[in-house]
């Protein structure tokens, strides 16, 4: 029970601290203070003692967009397992699910963007949808593999099947699907390179243009969806990379818990020394991540 | 020894997916590089377990020099003499290429399991062989600059390298110098022609040379 | 075993004097040291050749150099196109005004360093090193073509380069895959690729793996061969190289490349017990090149490339003997001699025309065979005999391998073979018509042929005549032999 609990409510509560993480790693790469690490939380509070703001061209999909992007991750929060113990909801087959709570999220961003009528929301909604297109490929086949690599159709299972005895066995497979995973959780969660986070220009913005007219608790719910997005994409990645299923639970807690933040250093890191790729590039990226990802599933059905 | 091996063969495809991905000549050619030197290695690994012999040594030295060291050092004052970065426009563009590529790997998986062919104990090693030298095909029809073109020869070399490791276990030594020296020799030849065709045309594009007809 | 050091100096001498030729200091001498060299080698050979028809084949280097019939027939080919494209070398490049001695040097040298190469190729017992021999002629004569440079012989010569290097690196892919064939035979590690070995075991070889083997060295080495569809690089190349090039192009490195594929034929036949299956792969690519190549030379203005696609098409005629088998086999052996012979003697009037005229339009040459009796008239019966007219030999072979195709009763090959023949005899025809007879358009420059263009002239054109007439006995022996190797006699 405690387990469950804590595998529901720590996302809840750390996911906007992963964001204060990065930018503190990028703040002391550069030689600068940087913002508090709870700044979210901050920001979140503020946001949401706030009234909202409609246009009079939008219509209830404007309103519901926000809503149903936070009911949606949340939920798969509840799939994805921490500390490799099971899942709140798990069945076989969840991965799939998962994808498409992911997927709604998305698709009520972009009509939302869509139905405010504006050009620049609508031309970030058209990059959203063309990028995932190909990051969505790159992230079920990466899943793909690891779930035929552990016999295994669910993410509790996938997850706690992976062991060091497996990374011993196929390090190739695994570091493939890995290396495609760590690439869609940089694009999913409009990172650098493939995403400025911190841009001002709306011509180069993907996801961040996209909510430019949300205001007051809608925005609230849009900048803590995606941080808890971020969150469950990221500990599928840690899990994977970091099996420790073989200690005891609270071991196996920490472990993960440790690797979350080493990832949020990870990406601050990348932002620090990379620059964000033209447009044109982006989908050179993300092919390579459906390369990687396909790769790692040949070599796995190779395996007798 | 055999995950080293895998592990080899993974890096092989790993590069060649780099090469069809990338449009800057100068790093299109430390890919080819790094591939030859990491097969070069391959004879080592594969006889590791009956003992090295001088002979092996000796040939691995010379194909990761020729491979690793003369090629690239032939190709980068090419590029330098004929004055161009990158490839411009490939008649298949770079993300259509990598997919290609991988499914090059696809099917040499498959033709592998169809062709009644010696199968080695480390599996991986016909199948990327025969990628290797799909995609030094690919790279040959699908790029424009000569310099490009000689990259592809060079993979598709490197391919033919590997399958031979793997079919034949002990081809007499003359004959692999005999090879390597071929493969060298065609390159020198090629990026003087190279040279020759950058002096003449101003450009190095193999596809604007099209004057020759019916 | 007295007679295995004239392998080597086979080998030694061309690849000597080739150096040689890098320290000579005037054109004219390079060219006359070049006659010397290769008249000197073709004597060699000819001693080489004349002890393998006497007693038995000849090994040599623990049997990595083996010379027998079929080889040794090949060799005296070679050097004859030799010795005659040499003697025309010097009567074309002294015409040049070009022919700077740094060019005629590194003429002479690849010149010899090719009949080095091509000689590899013949004598070798070790199929690994018969793939470098073709590697090593395919570089070598790349440079060739652009003896002069201009874009377009540049351009031929990278499509060359290319095309023949990618083809080559397939042959090789095969020669390793027939390596792996012989894995069931339990051959020695330094026997594996020896010819004279895989043809004792042949019938011991894994026939799956050898018959995969053999698409890929058709594939790879009929690149080089000019087998259509992989023939787009050489109307090219033969274009745009210097007449003698063209005709050693034409003349023997594409049989040097055939004679590869005629190598591996016994093998594949053996190991399939005689189904036939390499035979008949053989006739298909030589049917496809008679019409492609019919279909181009209807087409075709210019007088080398008229004689280009003409080698397509001799090429998959001699491939169509082959395949047809038995008497077909002699008939294609017979054919080669002629077709290196009247393609020698094509590109000669054809070049030396082209340097009188200025150009290679056969429009312009109209009439040629009246304004420079000598070379217009070799180019016009040239032509003649080219396209099968009677009493040349090249009519004579065309008509054994019909006669071959109809014992056979393999009438569906007859009919294509007749109908190719057919289009290229009416299409050549027209352009030889014209060059014969039509009105002068050009202005020719005067021709001042001496007693030795001549003689390149009537030389070739008598052997084709006599051999068309007549075919001695001992003609018909060497042949025989030769045909036997690729048939799978001992």
């Amino acid at each position: 029970m405690t387990q469950i609990l804590v595998n529901i409510l720590l996302p809840l509560i750390l996911a906007p601290l992963l964001l204060g993480v990065i930018n503190r790693t990028k703040a002391v790469l550069a030689g600068r203070t940087g913002q508090p690490l709870l700044q979210l939380y901050f920001d979140l509070w503020k946001l949401l003692h706030k009234g909202a703001v409609y246009s009079r061209t939008t219509s209830w999909v404007f309103r519901a967009g926000p809503m149903v992007g936070l009911a949606a991750i949340l939920t798969a929060s509840a799939i994805v397992p921490l500390g490799e113990t099971s899942a709140p909801l798990h069945f076989a087959g969840d991965l799939i699910l998962l994808a498409y709570l992911l997927g709604l999220a998305r698709f009520f961003t972009v009509i939302a963007a869509l139905d405010t009528g504006s050009a620049f929301e609508g031309m970030g909604a058209s990059r959203e949808v063309t990028f995932s297109a190909l990051a969505e490929p790159a992230f079920l086949l990466g899943l793909a593999a690891l779930a035929r690599l552990t016999d295994n159709l669910s993410l509790t299972g996938i997850l706690g099947g992976l062991t060091w005895h497996t990374w011993a066995a196929s390090a190739p497979e695994l570091a493939m699907a890995a290396a495609a995973m760590l690439i869609v959780f940089l694009a999913e969660n409009a990172r650098i390179p493939v995403d400025d986070p911190n841009t001002h220009l709306e011509l180069t913005m993907i996801h961040e243009v996209m909510v430019l007219d949300h205001s007051g608790p809608d925005f609230a719910f849009i900048l803590y969806g995606s941080s808890v997005k971020m969150w469950v994409l990221g500990a599928i990645l840690v899990q994977a990379v970091l099996p420790a299923s073989s200690a005891g639970y609270e071991a196996r807690l920490a472990i993960c818990l440790a690797g979350m933040f080493a990832l949020a250093v990870l990406v601050g890191v990348i932002e620090s020394v990379m620059a964000r790729l033209r447009m044109i590039r982006v989908p050179q990226l993300l092919v390579a991540a459906i390369a990687f990802s396909l790769l790692a599933i040949i070599l796995v059905l190779r395996r007798p | 020894m055999n995950e080293l091996i895998d592990a080899l063969m993974v890096l092989a495809v790993l590069l060649n997916l780099r090469l069809l991905g990338s449009s800057r000549l100068a790093s299109c050619i430390r890919t080819v590089a790094i591939e030859g030197i990491a097969l070069g290695l391959l004879p080592l690994l594969l006889a590791w377990n009956q003992g090295l012999s001088g002979r092996l040594v000796f040939l691995a030295v010379a194909s990761i020099v020729t491979r690793g060291v003369v090629f690239p050092w032939v190709l980068l004052r090419a590029q330098r003499n004929a004055n161009v970065q990158r490839e411009v426009q490939p008649f298949i563009n770079y993300p259509l290429s990598i997919l290609t590529g991988v499914l090059t790997l696809v099917l040499s998986l498959w033709l592998c399991s169809r062709l009644p062919l010696p199968q080695a104990p480390q599996m991986l090693l016909i199948p990327v062989a025969m990628s290797t030298i799909l995609v030094g095909l690919l790279v040959i029809v699908s790029r424009r600059l000569a310099i490009s073109q000689v990259l592809g020869y060079i993979v598709m070399e490197n391919g033919i390298y590997v399958l031979g490791l793997t079919l034949v276990q002990d081809i007499p030594a003359l004959v692999e110098l005999g090879v390597l020296l071929d493969a060298f020799v065609a390159v020198f030849v090629m990026s003087i022609v190279t040279h020759q065709i950058s002096r003449e045309f101003d450009h190095i594009d193999a596809d604007q040379m099209d004057s020759l007809k019916g | 075993m007295t007679v295995s050091w004239l392998l080597w100096i086979l080998l030694i001498l061309p690849a000597a004097a080739g150096g040689i030729c890098l320290l000579l200091r005037s054109a004219r001498v390079v060219l006359l040291f070049v006659i010397a060299a290769v008249a000197g080698t073709s004597a060699v050979a000819a001693a080489a050749a004349w002890s393998v028809f006497a007693g038995r084949p000849i090994f040599a280097g623990a049997e990595w150099l083996y010379l027998d019939a079929l080889s040794a027939y090949h060799l005296i080919l070679l050097h004859a196109v030799f010795v005659l494209s040499s003697v025309y070398a010097f009567f074309y490049f002294t015409r040049e005004r070009s022919s700077g001695p740094i060019r005629m040097r590194r003429f002479g040298s690849l010149w010899l360093g090719s009949l080095a190469a091509m000689s590899t190729v013949l004598i070798s017992n070790n199929l690994g090193m018969v793939w470098v021999g073709i590697e090593a002629s395919t570089l070598l004569t790349a440079f060739l073509i652009c003896t002069h440079v201009s874009p377009s012989s540049l351009e031929a010569t990278w499509k060359y380069l290319i095309m023949c290097s990618v083809g080559v690196a397939f042959a090789f892919i095969g020669t390793l895959l027939v390596a792996a064939a012989a894995a069931p035979a339990k051959l020695a590690a330094s026997d594996v690729l020896l010819w004279t070995h895989l043809r004792e075991a042949a019938g011991s070889l894994n026939p799956a793996i050898l018959k995969t083997g053999f698409i890929f060295l058709l594939v790879g080495y009929g690149t080089k061969t000019g087998l259509a569809p992989m023939h787009n690089w050489l109307p090219d190349a033969h274009s745009q190289a210097p007449a003698p090039v063209s005709a050693i192009f034409s003349g023997f490195l594409l049989n040097t490349a055939l004679y590869c594929i005629l190598r591996y034929v016994p093998l594949v036949e053996i190991a399939t017990g005689g189904s036939r299956w390499a035979l008949e792969l053989l006739t298909g690519f030589g049917a496809l090149s008679i019409v492609i190549a019919g279909a181009f030379i209807i087409f075709q203005h210019d007088a080398k490339r008229l004689l280009a696609y003409h080698s397509v098409e001799h090429m998959g005629i001699i491939a169509l003997g082959v395949g047809l088998g038995g008497f077909g086999t002699f008939a294609a052996m017979f054919h080669v001699m002629n077709h290196s012979l009247c393609k020698s003697l094509g590109f000669f009037s054809a070049g030396r025309l082209g340097q009188l005229y200025g150009t290679h339009d056969l429009g312009r040459m109209a009439g040629a065979a009246r304004s420079s009796p000598v070379w217009g008239r070799g180019f016009l019966l040239s032509l003649l005999a080219l396209i099968g007219a009677a009493p040349f030999a090249i009519f004579m072979s065309e008509f054994q391998i019909l006669k071959a195709a109809a014992d056979r009763g393999a009438f569906v090959v007859m009919a294509i073979f007749l109908a190719g023949a057919a289009i290229v005899f009416v299409g050549a025809l027209r352009h030889a018509v014209g060059v014969a007879w039509d009105d002068p358009v050009g202005q020719p420059a005067p021709e001042n042929a001496g007693l030795g263009e001549k003689l390149l002239v009537i030389v070739p054109l008598a052997i084709l005549l006599v051999f068309g007439l007549w075919m001695p006995d001992c003609l018909k022996d060497v042949l025989n032999r030769a045909a036997d190797v690729i048939r799978g006699g001992l």
